[in-house]
């Protein structure tokens, strides 16, 4: 905001500072008020002054007198007379006497409608129940058996696997073993002919000499 | 009950007059000043606050401001219809010099009704009633440096208020221009 604005609510603000009602508006609001402040007064002080002129005149004492005199002769007349027919009090009293004869029975009937209702609902409950039970039981004894069936089979898969990989093991085992067995025998062939090599000759030398 | 109407009529006497002033500075009309003048007395009348006021001046100029204020928001809901526009009080004499000056009079009272509570009765004091900081201290039960700082704080606030009332009414200008 600028300086000049600034200056503008300045101005604004001295212009209001200064504005001045006119005297005779100012006495008109303040009279009213107090007309107003009095006038209330003047009405809640006027309910005690109506009491205080009645009974200033004695003809109003009087009639005030006759007044009471013939509300407490009424009083007295209504108080000492038999008691009228009260219908409100017959009404009460029969209701009372309908309510204590008829509310055992009714609640009576009412405990029992409901234990009707209770074991019906307790009854259909319970094989409802054993119902949900059983099928649940048929149930988890079906996935347990799959759940064995195929532990069982991948045990017995891991087992023949072991057995095929020793037969493996031995048949190797056994083959290593016939083959040095025919190489000794080859070995021993050799030695064999050298020797009979070696006797053929000295049986043709020996015949030879013979010869000789 | 007695005893509440003297005391009214007490404070009717001895701060009657600065209180219908304020009023018509703050609403720009004597006849509604008159009104609420009216108004706050019976209000304060029928007031058990009014009786366990430690200040009661303070609270009847409270509630004159409050008066006040909440007749210029009821007024800008219900616009005023031609046959009820009274001439405002103003010192000016020509006619469309008071129409530009209540303008600008209503437009820094409607800002001055959007500040809070102790803040506004704080800047009305000061700067309507033109009272003394100390004097406005002693009347708010508050030190006078808080009083100053409440007082810049609502300056603060009035000018940044008119300032965007100008903005927004300058830039729908300007938009009107480009259309």
């Amino acid at each position: 905001m600028s300086k000049n604005d600034e200056n503008q609510i300045e101005r604004r603000l001295k212009v209001l500072s200064q504005i001045e009602p006119s005297p005779r508006a100012t006495e008109r609001a303040m009279q009213r008020v107090r007309d107003t402040l009095i006038g209330e007064r003047s009405r809640q002080s006027a309910g005690a002054r109506i009491w205080r002129t009645v009974f200033k005149s004695p003809i109003a004492k009087l009639a005030a007198a006759a007044v009471l005199l013939i509300a407490v002769g009424y009083a007295t007349g209504r108080l000492s007379a038999p008691e009228p027919l009260d219908v409100e009090e017959l009404k009460a009293s029969l209701e009372s006497s309908l309510k204590s004869s008829l509310e055992p029975a009714i609640r009576q009937d009412l405990l029992e409608q409901m234990d009707d209702r209770w074991q019906s609902a307790f009854a259909d409950g319970i094989a409802q129940i054993k119902e949900e039970l059983q099928r649940q039981v048929r149930r988890d004894l079906t996935e347990f058996a799959a759940q064995t069936l195929a532990a069982s089979g991948s045990l017995t898969n891991q087992r023949l696997m072991e057995l095929i990989q020793l037969i493996e093991a031995a048949r190797i085992k056994d083959r290593e073993r016939i083959e040095t067995a025919f190489k000794q025998i080859e070995i021993n062939q050799t030695q064999l002919g050298k020797s009979l090599l070696a006797m053929a000759s000295r049986t043709n030398e020996l015949l030879d000499i013979k010869e000789n | 009950m007695r005893d509440r109407q003297k005391e009214l009529l007490e404070l009717l006497d001895k701060s009657g007059a600065n209180l219908y002033a304020l009023l018509t500075r703050l609403t720009l009309r004597e006849d509604v000043a008159e009104e609420l003048m009216q108004e706050l007395f019976i209000k304060l009348s029928n007031s058990r606050r009014f009786d366990k006021a430690g200040n009661r001046q303070a609270y009847a100029r409270r509630a004159v401001i409050n008066l006040a204020f909440d007749w210029r928001r009821s007024r800008k809901r219900n616009p005023l219809r031609l046959e009820q526009v009274r001439e405002p009080a103003s010192n000016d004499s020509s006619p469309l010099s008071k129409l530009v000056r209540t303008e600008e009079l209503d437009e820094i009272l409607n800002a001055i009704s959007r500040l809070k509570g102790a803040c506004r009765e704080a800047f009305v004091m000061r700067y309507i009633q033109e009272e003394p900081y100390d004097y406005i201290a002693e009347q708010l039960g508050k030190s006078t440096h808080q009083v100053r700082a409440m007082c810049s704080k609502a300056l603060n606030h009035l000018r940044n208020m008119l300032g965007h009332n100008r903005q927004k009414s300058s830039g729908k200008e300007t938009h009107n221009v480009k259309k």
